[in-house]
């Protein structure tokens, strides 16, 4: 799963009519984890009511389909939460190796995160 | 899903068997501060052309609902964007 923050909403009148009832929303992930292709955010689906702002959870493939019901919606992202609070223990972050994809140290967002 | 805008169509003329002539778009996708420079070849699932900015998925499982299984590409456009705010 990916932590991040909404930063938009898009609207799409002609999409996949499996999505016709599902808000689509931009969401920038932090630090440790980079959207393929340079792309630094990603569209999700959002379920849990998630608004422009708010720190997300997202995950991806298989079990973001399932969370609109089943695996036959043709997406690869979606919102499952929205984060109340993070805590980190810096001195334990390695941004360095911890996991493939991390790049930035995530500590300075994250951190804002949970002040909200 | 990332968010793109389409950048032109894509014709080849001898192609694989499993490519069966769909409609192929070259889509940009968009970063924050601008737009990223690798494009990505996206079957069209919907109707869109040159300068409509879009939604693809990637994925297998994506492919096989919108396309087909038979389909050799698993980046997929799922929705054509006519507004969206965002907060840069």
């Amino acid at each position: 799963m990916i932590l991040g923050r909404v930063v938009g909403q898009v609207w799409a009148t002609r999409r996949d009519p499996r999505l016709a009832r599902t808000k689509l929303l931009v969401v920038r992930p932090h630090g440790f984890y980079e959207p393929p292709l340079g792309t630094r955010h990603l569209v999700a689906t959002d379920e849990v009511h998630a608004g422009i702002g708010d720190e997300v959870v997202v995950c991806l493939g298989k079990p973001a389909r399932e969370s609109l019901g089943s695996n036959d919606t043709p997406v690869d992202a979606a919102i499952l939460g929205v984060v109340d609070r993070v805590d980190l223990d810096e001195e334990r972050l390695s941004p360095a190796g911890a996991a493939p994809g991390i790049r930035r140290p995530l500590a300075a967002a994250v951190v804002s995160a949970g002040r909200r | 899903m990332l968010l793109g805008r389409v950048v032109g169509r894509l014709w080849a003329a001898r192609q694989a068997e499993s490519l069966g002539g769909r409609k192929l778009l070259l889509v940009r996708p968009e970063t924050a501060s601008g737009e990223s420079a690798r494009l990505v070849v996206a079957v069209d699932g919907l109707d869109a052309g040159p300068g409509d900015r879009v939604i693809v998925a990637h994925g297998s499982r994506v492919r096989d609902l919108t396309v087909g299984p038979e389909v050799a590409d698993k980046d997929v456009v799922i929705g054509i964007v006519d507004g969206s705010e965002l907060a840069r």
